[in-house]
């Protein structure tokens, strides 16, 4: 049973599968320890890339006595991980350039939860949320910066399930002004979560406008209801079906543009396979 | 692409941009459907007061009312009424899908045809519908040409028009409702208050279908029942919108069997239209549904499909997305609410899309999240 598997997972490695989890922390160098106000990983983007090998090694997790042992070994490519460290230390910088001030939790930091939200395992999420919950009051933690949607969304809803009392804030809305990294017309797959459950799509895109990129849009490719999905949130349940939605997602992205610019680290992933993909923060300073 | 790639490609880009159209150059059309999903909620709350009443009143104008908790008891009242060695006449209806009513008819011994044009070249081809509102969507014009030849033994070209298509089976169909015994249709709406039953439409086979045959009957969910008669004129209009036909070609009203007033002025039943009327109210899964305060939001569903094509999961797997009728987002809601098939829920990837374009403000992902629960509750038992 996948939610059983998770959540074995997540009681063992701090993670939906085994993980080496220095590979979260080592982007992380003059940022102070703990504090009121933490950027909150959830090792998403350190590990978006793993997840299409843990599709397809999923079916057999159950059956194989050896799989956490031999998982652990997993790791992103060297390219990967640059890639990905490169996003958080620029997200990073814009904040502090921004003079807003944080720590960070290094490989104490806890994983939001948010598959198991995702796949419907909802008593389990509300008990682990309550794991999370108590590991950062422990550590007077007040506020949450976030980095990702799937991350944002599971703690924003954390009250539906258990009393949390922590401010959660989306690094895009601490902001305010940036500058391109790149030039000429973009366009951007908007994250399902921010768009369309949390209310953020003007926030992202506001941002890449007022820095000057030219956003190109299509009513049925970019439009609110239109704009479709990466696939990434099903892989876990069937790779085939999350595989055949990004790549019609791909065609019609690059109908528009070739510069694809993503605000998510599992679209980054789902996209990646069949068009070079840019992140929000690879593309503005 | 695969031919289902390039239908719904074509479907996507000849409907969604009409739809928007729609929206924008008749804005009363979405305070009228927050209106209606009030109305409804409040039926979904007190279906058991709703659905006497509804029985009541199609009594009192000279029908017939059941109310009926299974497809069994559905299929059983439905075939007396019609016997054998009929010949029967259907307006699209995903309860009478739902039912099997076409094969359970046939099986008595009748002749039965779909009229819908989808539903018609969904018979010929003995394939499931594709999407509610247009359950040939996956079929391409070019297949279409090959069915006809094959399936009705005419002369088709291959170069044959949309037009020259809908022709062909106009003519068919035509001495099929002349004939026919009996008409069977769903039901978009039906008035608690008045007994009366509403069907929009723009072939014109619904209008054949209830009035050409002697006896009609229409079969419903009861969640079909709204409390008013002018609750059930709003549903006709806000369903044609958000489907993109507005403003619809037919909206259909049955009040009871054929009457006329015309000699001093009493009313006297039959006149031209059918001197039977039956109303065949279904509850299949439906009534355990409205006690779930999550799940209940699936009733409020009026099959417009509009979720069906913004659906990055339906346009990606189509038919093979939930228990046909019920495909797409609503199916994946509705396959259990029929079936208490949870499997369909399971594959919403949650892009919210189908959330913001439902006219009922139905939070799907959040329904559908509620079923994969359920879904892992069950194998938790197994474990």
């Amino acid at each position: 049973m996948l939610g059983k598997l998770i959540f074995q997972n997540l009681q063992k490695f701090g993670f939906p599968y085994p993980l080496d989890k220095s590979i979260c922390s080592g982007w992380a160098k003059d940022i102070p320890r703990g504090g009121e106000t933490i950027i909150y990983t959830s090792c998403m983007y350190q590990t978006a890339s793993l997840s299409d090998i843990f599709s397809k090694l999923t079916p057999y997790a159950e059956k194989l006595s050896a799989f956490s042992a031999f998982a652990k070994l997993i790791r992103p490519s060297k390219e990967e991980i640059e890639r990905a460290y490169t996003v958080l230390r620029n997200i990073s910088s814009m904040l502090r350039n921004r003079g807003i001030q944080f720590g960070y939790l290094y490989e104490e930091e806890p994983y939001s939860g948010a598959i198991l939200l995702e796949l419907g395992y909802l008593d389990e999420f509300a008990e682990y949320a309550k794991g999370v919950r108590d590991f950062l009051k422990q550590r007077g933690i007040k506020r949450v910066i976030t980095v990702d949607p799937h991350t944002h969304n599971a703690l924003t809803r954390y009250n539906e399930f258990i009393n949390f009392d922590i401010e959660v804030v989306s690094y895009f809305e601490l902001l305010g002004e940036i500058k391109p990294r790149i030039h000429g017309d973009i366009v951007v797959h908007d994250s399902c979560l921010y768009s369309r459950f949390l209310g953020k799509r003007e926030v992202y895109r506001g941002l890449l406008n007022s820095a000057g990129l030219k956003l190109v849009e299509d009513e049925l490719v970019t439009g609110k209801d239109t704009s479709y999905c990466c696939g990434g949130p099903i892989k876990p349940v069937n790779r085939e079906l999350s595989e055949k939605i990004a790549k019609i997602r791909v065609e019609q992205l690059r109908k528009l543009s070739d510069k694809i610019v993503v605000v998510c680290p599992m679209c980054y992933a789902n996209l990646s396979k069949y068009h070079k993909v840019l992140d929000f923060a690879e593309v503005v300073e | 692409m695969s031919e289902w790639d390039i239908a719904v490609e074509r479907t996507i880009n000849n409907n969604v941009p009409r739809v928007h159209k729609i929206l924008s150059q008749y804005p009363y059309i979405q305070d009228l459907a927050r209106e209606l999903r009030k109305a409804k909620l409040e039926v979904i709350n007190n279906l058991e007061y709703f659905t006497q009443q509804a029985l009541e009143s199609v009594k009192k104008i000279g029908g017939n009312a059941y109310y009926v908790s299974s497809l069994y008891e559905a299929r059983e009242i439905v075939g007396k009424i019609v016997g054998k060695d009929k010949i029967v006449v259907m307006g699209k209806s995903m309860v009478a899908y739902e039912l099997g009513l076409r094969e359970y008819l046939k099986e008595l011994g009748n002749q039965v045809w779909e009229t819908d044009l989808g539903e018609f070249l969904i018979q010929l081809a003995n394939e499931p519908p594709s999407h509610i509102i247009a359950p040939a969507i996956h079929m391409t014009k070019e297949r279409v040409v090959k069915l006809l030849r094959e399936r009705l033994g005419v002369e088709v070209s291959d170069n044959a028009t949309h037009e020259e298509l809908v022709a062909i089976v106009r003519k068919f169909l035509r001495e099929k409702f002349v004939n026919a015994d009996v008409g069977i249709t769903g039901a978009n709406a039906v008035a608690a208050d008045t007994g009366s039953v509403i069907l929009v439409e723009n072939e014109g086979n619904i209008r054949m279908s209830t009035v050409l045959p002697n006896i009609h009957i229409a079969v419903a969910g009861v969640e079909k029942i709204v409390p008013t008669f002018y609750h059930a004129l709003i549903e006709a209009t806000v369903q044609a919108a958000y489907a993109g036909l507005y403003p619809p070609t037919y909206i259909n009203l049955t009040s009871g069997p054929s009457s006329t007033g015309d000699i001093e002025m009493k009313r006297v039943s039959p006149a031209h239209g059918p001197k039977e009327f039956h109303l065949v109210l279904v509850d299949n899964g439906r009534v355990e549904v409205s006690k779930d305060d999550v799940i209940k939001e699936a009733l409020l569903c009026i099959r417009c499909g509009r979720c069906h094509l913004h659906c990055p999961v339906y346009r990606a797997l189509g038919v093979e997305w939930g228990r046909p009728p019920f495909t797409g987002p609503m199916g994946a809601m509705w396959s259990y609410v029929v079936h208490k098939d949870t499997r369909p829920a399971t594959l919403c990837t949650h892009s919210g899309n189908c959330k913001e374009v439902c006219p009922m403000g139905i939070n799907i992902p959040k329904v559908l999240e509620k079923i994969k629960w359920l879904d892992n509750d069950k194998e938790h038992n197994k474990a």
